[in-house]
């Protein structure tokens, strides 16, 4: 089920009575495995079993690592774990892909080759808890960590549902320890966490579907050709939306966590006051490129083997880290700019090491940085490289002739929200949610938590999915 | 994102002064428990407060539509679509089935129709949305058996326009969690509720306040507020349309807005090409329905005005209804072929009063037993 329903408000409420009742603290915790099950079932009762394959496996791999005795055991038990969810993984949702494209390869050879469809249905949240199973084998191989004590702490980890279906993408070490001792939300926590979920649920329902969504899907969505404004706007409108709305989602999942008593880590901090790329990555979905960083750009040899090999795990990583958001070209080469961003901005910081930029131009590179984030968005917002070029086109003001897209008041929508939260992110770039509520008066963080729960109420959302269900 | 590129701009600090670090910050280790720190306020009195604001806010909101002459309606959603969709799943496919597009929805009183055949019919029409899209779909189910009356509004029908054709997928997709979800807001939600419209939504009502025109943007008025449903889709006009001159007017402008060619017109050819094709798929599934013994009926609902105009102008019945019923061979009635079918009061041309919808279905379901579906005798 998704957070902005009907249904979660319900669940969570039954869920937080069930939690706060003087049961035993494994009690509690079946409670929550089976309320998890019950939340992603939710969507396909069948799913399910991928889940439980997926939290078996890793379980074995992960005794199997511990007790081998010899070192290709231990790769064995290791590739086992990563061939099991990478398959999952592949099957669903790479599997179409790779046949498409092997009869796109046979017709460039001259063979004649038609793929099978196979109407394969992508089950939701596949890539971040195969990410967060495979962390748990992948910790224990490396001896960061070692297996969870029990089976239920550790099933409890891979299914706890405020994290399952879109991250933030857990850890081992991070959750596991929770859930060795009672936990329990304080009254404090309990309300801070209501307030963390309406802020995230504004973000959602109301700034992303209600009045940004619009915007992007009258230009990407519609086969008319945009001007300059109507492109960058369509544009802009589509990065304030994926930031809202899943931004919006790591701050309810956290909500909701600490609803609970549990605590989960950061996935944002202001990305789009990012001053460079390697900032931007410090602060945008943080824990996927922490993880691509842990279990993909370091064993691939990251910076430890010479420039060329750095430039490589570089760009595979992030060709790779494209790949994981779809199984559509578009994404690869939105992770391919990226890598090339970062790849530019390492040459540059070796050649320019003693430069320090100034306030003007630290905002104007924070700015730049901004703009050609915009650029990458074009490719992943696009269906296709054809819309994705005419967009682009239309943003270096190439498409002669267009007609206006988007009224006033989209237009209005558009630079109102993405300015402000610009802005916003500038004026947090160097703090925390929680050092600024500190500070506000007791009042005003009434009416703000008022205003929001207001409009989410107001706004009418219709339970559509977060856009990283898809992933 | 790489470890070998550190940035020091983004250290942040938490509540407490100290270094607040991420995942980010620790590259090829362990990471550890999270640490989150609550700040340091009276939560109790602020939850209170908030709550208390947020209450007279609602309050306030549900006041001003009421005052703008809302009373709490189902929503038409998909799920609800869905839920009588279903019905032919689970054993009423021998049911009356009623398709079409908001005309035989508005005009169609079930209350009325019941009474007369002693069965209520599962509605499934949808507003502005072609009903051949349904016609293929209970043409391709075996379960359904019954009887099929198909609303026909010649600018839809034979356009293939699908303002909410996303309602099969959805129909199709729909998961145990919406499921649920429909049925809370059905119950709990909607029955109290007055702002609870999606014409009243948040970014609806800003979207509709009086901004000035971009240049050279072709600036349309959505369709409003038309309707007030059941919770088995039983829909009547809303009575403000019926009861406030100034609403009426903006409804029928609302309409007129259509009735002039504008960039996105298809010209004359393709207009021609979609309509033939349109009446293949009719031809199509009246085929494959009738095999199974279902009985097709096409019904053309009165409109009036200016839309009635725009309707013999463009999509004349010669061309239209006329070719559909002797391609499909399947029986229909049209409203100016019956003298107890006109005569009724349109507001805003397209949809009767909510007391002619209930003569409407008293009359066309006597012609229906008279003329097409005839009781079956007594055994």
């Amino acid at each position: 089920m998704v957070f902005n329903s009907l249904t979660f408000v319900v669940f969570f409420a039954l869920v937080l009575a069930l939690h706060s009742m003087p049961f035993g603290w494994t009690t509690k915790k079946v409670n929550l495995l089976i309320a998890s099950y019950i939340f992603y079932a939710a969507w396909n009762p069948p799913f399910v079993f991928l889940l439980w394959i997926s939290t078996v496996v890793d379980w074995y791999a992960a005794q199997g690592l511990v007790k081998a005795q010899r070192q290709s055991h231990r790769h064995a038990w290791m590739l086992l774990s990563v061939i099991a969810n990478l398959g999952m993984l592949g099957y669903f949702k790479y599997g179409q892909f790779l046949l498409d494209n092997f009869s796109a390869l046979m017709a460039s050879l001259g063979v004649a080759y038609q793929a099978p469809h196979s109407d394969i249905v992508l089950p939701v949240g596949i890539s971040f808890y195969t990410f967060a199973t495979l962390s748990y084998t992948l910790d224990v191989y490396l001896r960061r960590a070692v297996p969870a004590r029990n089976f239920l702490d550790y099933a409890l980890f891979v299914t706890f549902f405020p994290h399952l279906v879109a991250g933030p993408i857990m850890r081992p070490t991070e959750l596991v320890p929770q859930f060795a001792e009672p936990r329990r939300a304080s009254a404090n926590q309990l309300r801070f966490g209501l307030a963390l979920m309406t802020l995230g649920l504004f973000n959602k329902v109301v700034l992303a579907d209600s009045f940004l969504a619009g915007a992007a899907e009258k230009v990407y969505d519609v086969d008319k050709i945009p001007g300059a404004l109507d492109a960058w706007f369509g544009t802009l409108a589509f990065s304030g939306q994926i930031f809202c709305d899943f931004a919006g989602y790591s701050t309810t999942a956290i909500g909701a966590a600490m609803c609970l008593g549990f605590a989960m880590p950061d996935n944002f901090r202001f990305p789009y006051a990012a001053v460079g790329f390697s900032d931007f990555w410090r602060r945008w979905h943080i824990t996927l490129s922490s993880w691509l960083r842990d279990y993909l750009y370091i064993p691939l040899g990251g910076n430890r083997h010479g420039e060329a090999r750095t430039y490589a795990a570089l760009m595979t990583t992030m060709l790779l880290g494209g790949l994981w958001h779809g199984a559509n070209w578009t994404f690869v080469v939105w992770g391919g700019l990226h890598g090339l961003y970062l790849a530019v901005e390492r040459v540059l910081r070796t050649r320019f090491s003693n430069y320090r930029p100034g306030p003007l131009a630290f905002v104007a590179l924070g700015l730049l940085t901004y703009a050609l984030v915009n650029l990458t968005w074009v490719f992943f917002r696009a269906k296709t490289f054809g819309k994705a070029w005419v967009v682009l086109h239309g943003m270096l003001g190439m498409n002669a002739g267009t007609k206006p897209i988007l009224a006033t008041p989209l237009l209005v929508f558009v630079a109102a929200i993405v300015g402000g939260i610009v802005l916003t992110h500038w004026l947090m770039r160097a703090r925390t949610l929680e050092s600024v509520v500190a500070r506000a008066h007791p009042a005003a963080i009434c009416a703000v938590w008022a205003l929001m729960a207001f409009a989410i109420v107001a706004a009418q959302g219709e339970g559509n999915a977060f856009i990283y269900f898809q992933f | 994102m790489p470890s070998s590129i550190s940035s020091s701009d983004s250290r942040v600090v938490s509540t407490s002064g100290a270094e607040r670090l991420t995942a980010a910050d620790r590259p090829g280790v362990a990471q550890p428990v999270p640490m989150r720190d609550i700040p340091v306020q009276p939560w109790n009195r602020i939850f209170l407060g908030a709550l208390v604001l947020f209450v007279l806010l609602m309050g306030a909101w549900e006041w001003h539509w009421r005052a703008f002459g809302a009373k709490p309606t189902i929503a038409n959603s998909g799920g609800l679509w869905a839920m009588q969709r279903r019905r032919i799943d689970n054993g009423e496919g021998n049911a009356t089935v009623l398709l079409s597009a908001s005309r035989i929805l508005f005009d169609v009183q079930l209350d009325v129709w019941e009474k007369l055949a002693g069965k209520r019919p599962i509605q499934l029409a949808l507003e502005g949305t072609t009903p051949l899209i349904f016609m293929e779909d209970l043409a391709a189910d075996p379960k359904f058996t019954g009887h099929l009356l198909v609303g026909v509004a010649p600018d839809l029908f034979f356009s293939g326009y699908a303002y909410r054709g996303d309602v099969f997928k959805f129909y199709l997709k729909e998961t145990p969690s919406q499921r649920v979800g429909q049925w809370l807001s059905m119950h709990f939600i909607e029955p109290y509720f007055a702002f609870d419209d999606p014409d009243f939504a948040l970014a609806t009502v800003l979207e509709r306040q009086d901004w000035p025109a971009r240049p050279g943007k072709t600036w349309r008025i959505d369709v409003r507020k038309l309707r007030v449903s059941e919770m088995d889709r039983n829909t009547h006009i809303w009575d403000k349309v019926e009861n406030d001159p100034e609403y009426r007017e903006l409804a029928r402008n609302i309409w007129l807005q259509h009735f002039t060619p504008n960039e996105d017109t298809p010209p004359p050819e393709k207009m021609r090409q979609t309509l033939n094709e349109q009446i293949d798929r009719a031809v199509k599934a009246v085929t494959t329905l009738r095999a199974r013994g279902v009985q097709v009926l096409f019904v053309r609902p009165p409109s009036a005005g200016a839309y009635l105009e725009f309707e013999n102008k463009v999509l004349p019945r010669a061309r239209t209804w006329d070719v559909l019923l002797a391609r499909t061979g399947a029986p229909g009635i049209h409203f100016e072929d019956y003298p107890e079918l006109q005569g009724l009061e349109l507001p805003e041309w397209s949809h009767l009063t909510h007391a002619d919808a209930q003569r409407y279905t008293a009359a066309l379901y006597r012609i229906i037993e008279r003329d097409f579906w005839k009781p079956e005798p007594p055994r």
